[in-house]
């Protein structure tokens, strides 16, 4: 039975860019491991003579021609950022002056 | 009601007779919306668009123009499928503002078979729950029982087709989001073959599970809208070149066709009521020529725990784009870019879709990887094995939708297992990638529908609507729901 400790927990949460009350995680941690233990259950299928080495999908020799098509204006793009400024999203600094 | 309750292919001859112009059927439609507001089906009601194509429709049939297959008639489609110039909310607060720059292959398809897109319906968040519940717009309500949940994660496009608001509806079906909720609401509801529809434009939730299908009131109108959304498409390489037969010609006649009944589908935690009701079909599919063939798929009980695994990790890598800065929510306050995505995503997702994503990055971390992901993969192939080896036996496997009927709001909604076990019947379906639809089948004592699935092989879908349809015309608790 795989057991899940509050601080594997929270390291998933940083892992997965979320955060997570104390009492939603006591409930998160609770939940996790009662599906954990569901999920357990593929281990009693036999796959001792399954191959994965072939490829997932049979469409992967379609691929198409690399041809430049008219694809969505900047406008478009832009039109749905929380923040934008002369067509560029506007995002926090993340280098400082100076820096690398 | 005399318009509103006819199904798509009735109300389709009454349009091409005159009987009825698109406008007023339309306007009939937006009344309805109205009069059943309380059920939540819709999250955006497009009037004028819908009133704009109305009215085209109507002139160029006037004018003796050739017209589409859906020509003029009001559709509803999920709300995690683009349409350009309309709010794509995906039932999330993450994208409550979103408003599509683009339109789905599959709602194009539509616009070009000249139908009325009405409305976008209510879901669980990012196509993920069993009861609707999960929307940040609220919970849509089961019109057949208010006090019930519609189903999900299609919850509001069943909801709507149940409740006269159209006259079909688009959905998407990862585990069983068209098929659980058709079963709750008493509609039929088909997840075509993975590939069968181009998925370009449909918000992605598990790409190699995800498919787009239909929510009906009849088997046939079910064909004529897959003929309708099928095809290959450049902007999506899982759609398929396989080419799309003429779908809305069902072969009457079942004679001689074998029909498979895994005894796995029929367990101990198959409510008494919904087992009678798939008895009953049995027998009326045995009466009517077919032969009963006894198959077994001896996995079928671990496909849940399959499902949870491929389909959190698909879900933990396509919402990791969700970041705050290129389109949704950005949270107000945060100290740094990092802060900025932890703040932003944990105020616009919900519960259910934060512990997928956890689930899906706790599978594919390394450690955990082998044991759960690549096991996963191995299960899901000795899964494929087992039902390509049953289908050797027969045409069309029959099963239970789901083990009980609609549940109470509020029932599941604290315990997640207890919701994904809903799905017990309709999961391992996506796992394989089958074709699968949900038809009434009957009633329990409290008036609440029970839905039966019939399985084909892949690309099958025609044995899907001559076993549907046959039993839909002749069987007393079809037409009963």
């Amino acid at each position: 039975m795989p057991k899940i400790s509050i601080d594997e927990v929270k390291k998933l949460a940083k892992l997965s860019r979320l955060e997570f009350s104390q009492e939603e995680l006591q409930k998160f941690t609770s939940d996790f491991e009662g599906i954990l233990n569901y999920v357990d259950l593929i281990n009693k299928v036999n796959t001792q003579n399954v191959d994965l080495k072939e490829k997932a999908i049979d469409a992967e020799e379609d691929l198409r021609a690399d041809i430049i098509t008219k694809s969505l204006s900047q406008d478009e793009i832009i039109a749905n950022a929380p923040l934008s400024e002369d067509g560029a999203f506007v995002v926090p600094t993340t280098v400082e002056e100076g820096g690398q | 009601m005399d318009y509103l309750n006819k199904s798509l292919f009735e109300i389709k001859e009454l349009l091409e007779s005159g009987k009825i112009s698109s406008v007023e059927l339309t306007k009939m439609c937006l009344e309805q919306i109205k009069h059943t507001q309380n059920i939540n089906a819709l999250i955006s009601v497009c009037e004028d668009f819908a009133l704009k194509t109305a009215k085209r429709v109507d002139e160029d049939r006037k004018n003796g123009k050739k017209l589409g297959a859906l020509a003029g008639i009001p559709i509803v489609i999920k709300d995690n499928i683009n349409l350009k110039g309309t709010k794509t909310t995906c039932a999330s607060k993450f994208l409550e503002n979103f408003v599509s720059p683009y339109t789905a292959t599959c709602a194009q398809k539509l616009i070009d078979a000249d139908a009325v897109i009405i409305g976008k319906a209510n879901m669980d968040e990012f196509a993920m729950g069993s009861s609707n519940e999960n929307s940040a717009f609220g919970a849509a309500l089961n019109p057949k029982n208010t006090m019930c949940v519609p189903g999900g994660s299609s919850g509001g496009s069943a909801a709507s087709v149940s409740a006269y608001q159209c006259f079909g509806a688009l959905g998407t079906d990862t585990g069983g989001s068209i098929r659980e909720p058709a079963s709750f609401c008493g509609v039929v509801g088909l997840k075509p073959t993975y590939g069968r529809v181009s998925r370009y434009g449909v918000v992605a939730f598990a790409s190699s599970l995800d498919q787009v299908g239909t929510l009906t009131r009849s088997v046939k109108d079910s064909a004529i809208m897959l003929e309708v959304i099928s095809g290959q498409d450049k902007n999506d390489m899982t759609s398929s070149a396989e080419k799309v037969p003429n779908f809305s010609n069902i072969k009457s006649d079942i004679k001689g066709l074998k029909i498979g009944i895994a005894k796995e589908f029929f367990n101990e935690n198959l409510n008494e009521e919904v087992k009678k009701s798939l008895d009953d079909a049995i027998s009326f599919y045995k009466k009517n020529g077919a032969e009963l063939v006894d198959i077994s798929l001896p996995s079928l009980d671990k496909a849940l725990a399959v499902y949870y695994i491929i389909s959190s990790a698909e879900a933990a890598s396509n919402l990791a784009r969700f970041d705050g800065v290129r389109y949704g929510v950005r949270a107000q306050k945060f100290s740094d870019i990092n802060d900025l995505y932890f703040k932003s995503r944990s105020q616009g997702f919900g519960g259910e879709v934060k512990r997928r994503i956890m689930l899906g990055n706790y599978v594919l971390s390394s450690g955990y990887f082998d044991a759960f992901y690549r096991k996963a993969k191995k299960a899901q192939k000795v899964l494929k094995q087992e039902f390509s080896a049953a289908f050797s036996k027969c045409d069309v496997i029959i099963s239970p939708t789901t083990a009980n009927v609609a549940f109470k709001i509020g029932e599941k909604s604290s315990d997640p297992l207890s919701m994904y076990l809903t799905d017990i019947f309709t999961v391992p379906i996506n796992i394989v990638g089958v074709p699968a639809m949900s038809i009434p089948c009957g009633k329990n004592k409290d008036g609440l529908p029970i839905g039966m699935q019939l399985i084909a092989k892949q690309w099958n879908e025609e044995m899907l609507f001559r076993f549907g349809e046959i039993f839909e015309k002749n069987h007393k608790e079809a037409k009963n729901v």
